[in-house]
């Protein structure tokens, strides 16, 4: 203990000689948080250095520069089939919220219901939900009903089981408060019970979104006539590989890109929450 | 059997016949017995652990006794209605509504047959009231502890309820906003007619004398009134004065011996206990 005692002043002269090393770091100081661009810029660089590297089976690895020459002349049928994933998953996922969060809500606040769905959730919610694409396929009259149903599927259990979790977790305080003013029925789900899950939701709907995109290019490997997952399965089909690769980069900046936007709808919805 | 002595006691306000409470098989309130009549402030003055907030909620209709019962004005109380408003030490207003928002949903719950118009115009009224006019599209995050609070108890006026339930409601305020809270409550009660019952939970001794007409005090573990106290003061009150006041002094010593005295012969009662066990 005493040393700590000691070392105490001897930290108090290091206060001035922090002023030239701020300066170089005012300097540097673009590069201040920007780690991650560097990290990518080496990834990058690694992926050139083994693309440009001569051995057998390198055809499987295109350098950046062709993969992007390929983005570029592909994007046409990129976006066509980003339309065509997108009237998939749209339906697919907005439903699953739908029903999922208000069977959510139901399920949360109703302990009789709970305990009626609990055993029957707790065996469906594990299951992958891939494994009902052969079936779905099977049983559905087109191939965007099946993929539908699965992204539906895929989606569902995450954003139910998040948004019963938050109507469970319902602060006290806030129960009493509704039930002091009498708020009962759908106006207590729709006034109390949502916007205070309203964080688990949101948790539900990130994982939910992730999975109904896993969803929908496993999909669409099966039997999709467009769309993004059939787009890399052709393209590797037919061995272009710089092709197969920009299709991969496109689609995960698509992805990047939904869930993005989900994250700036919830910091506008939650804005109350400190 | 129960209905006709409620008849007789029809007038009396809040009734608490023998109430106990447990939670989680730890009595917390024994055999409770009280009569809290209409208009008349009252304080529930105890320690924590004596049970002051459960036995509020009680009152409120929140939780429901293990024996004996409670009564308003001769109805029996079994669950929470908007004749007994309630606030708490915070978290009264839901965050995600401005403060407008907030209470115009208690007006609407409280009076459905009105137009909006008129919710609107009597939420404006009420947080004039309370010194909040320019905060009426504010949110309860952007508010202080205070406003919160003001906010709270123009909700819980603006209903109109005749019983006003209050659990420590200024407990977590600064001392500063705490006496200028206490004396907007005690002004909004004085100039209401017919007066509202406000019951008021605190374990402050300067805030119960200050406020109240009647001080019930509790006792802890398990709660349990202790003494019941008139006090004598005039209103309205001038708040230096009466605390400087040698009564105000008098009274004051008086409720400390009382709890010194109730928390000594708790202590000898279980080294007693404690005592015939080891002789067995």
């Amino acid at each position: 203990m005493s040393t700590t005692l000691k070392s105490a002043p001897v930290a108090v002269p290091a206060g001035p000689a922090t002023t030239p090393s701020s300066r170089t770091r005012t300097g540097l100081a673009w590069l201040k948080h920007k780690e991650g661009w560097f990290f990518l810029l080496g990834l990058v660089l690694i992926w050139q250095l083994v693309a440009s590297l001569h051995f057998s089976g390198s055809y499987l690895f295109p350098s950046p520069l062709t993969t992007l020459k390929a983005l570029r002349e592909s994007l046409p049928e990129l976006l066509r089939g980003t339309g065509a994933s997108f009237l998939i998953l749209g339906p697919g996922f907005l439903l699953a919220a739908a029903a999922g969060i208000i069977w959510g809500l139901i399920v949360g606040t109703v302990p009789a219901l709970q305990r009626l769905f609990t055993p029957f959730s707790r065996l469906a919610s594990p299951t992958p939900p891939t494994i009902y694409i052969p079936y779905a396929i099977a049983l559905l009259p087109s191939f965007r009903s099946a993929a539908g149903f699965v992204v539906f599927i895929g989606a569902f259990w995450p954003i139910f089981l998040n948004t019963t979790a938050g109507a469970l977790a319902l602060p006290q305080r806030y129960r009493d408060n509704a039930r002091i003013l009498g708020l009962h029925g759908h106006e207590y789900l729709r006034r109390i019970v949502f916007p205070a899950a309203l964080p688990h939701i949101f948790s539900g709907l990130s994982v939910g979104l992730v999975f109904s995109f896993i969803m929908l290019t496993v999909a669409e490997l099966f039997g999709a006539s467009a769309g993004l997952g059939r787009f890399i399965q052709l393209y590797a089909d037919y061995a272009d590989y710089p092709r197969m690769a920009a299709g991969i980069l496109y689609t995960g900046a698509v992805v990047l890109l939904t869930t993005e936007l989900l994250e700036r709808i919830k910091r506008r919805a939650l804005f109350w929450v400190r | 059997m129960s209905s006709s002595r409620l008849n007789h006691s029809s007038t009396q306000g809040l009734e608490i016949d023998h109430v106990s409470f447990a939670y989680e098989g730890q009595p917390t309130l024994a055999d409770i017995t009280l009569t809290l009549p209409v208009g008349e402030f009252v304080s529930l003055l105890g320690p924590s652990g004596c049970g002051k907030s459960t036995l509020l909620k009680l009152l409120a209709g929140l939780l429901s006794p293990a024996q004996g019962q409670l009564s308003w004005q001769g109805r029996k109380i079994d669950g929470p209605s908007l004749e007994r408003g309630v606030v708490f030490q915070d978290y009264s207003l839901f965050p995600w509504m401005t403060l407008e928002e907030n209470l115009s949903l208690a007006l609407a719950k409280a009076h459905p047959e009105t137009e909006r118009k008129w919710r609107r115009q009597l939420t404006a009224e009420y947080l004039e009231l309370v010194g909040l006019a320019d905060a009426s599209g504010k949110y309860p995050f952007e508010l202080s502890g205070g406003m919160q609070q003001r906010g709270a108890i123009a909700r819980a006026l603006a209903v109109g309820s005749p019983v006003l339930l209050m659990d420590e409601p200024f407990g977590a305020l600064d001392p500063i906003n705490r006496t200028r809270l206490q004396d907007l409550l005690l002004s909004v009660w004085s100039s209401t007619s017919p007066k509202k019952t406000v019951i008021f939970v605190t374990h402050d001794v300067d805030e119960a004398l200050y406020l109240s007409d009647r001080i019930v005090m509790l006792g802890a573990s398990p709660g349990r009134v202790i003494a019941e106290l008139d006090v004598p003061f005039a209103r309205p009150r001038q708040r230096r004065a009466l605390v400087n006041s040698a009564e105000f002094q008098q009274l004051r010593r008086q409720i400390d011996e009382r709890f010194q005295q109730d928390v000594l012969s708790r202590i000898e009662e279980t080294s007693l206990v404690g005592a015939e066990a080891e002789g067995i």
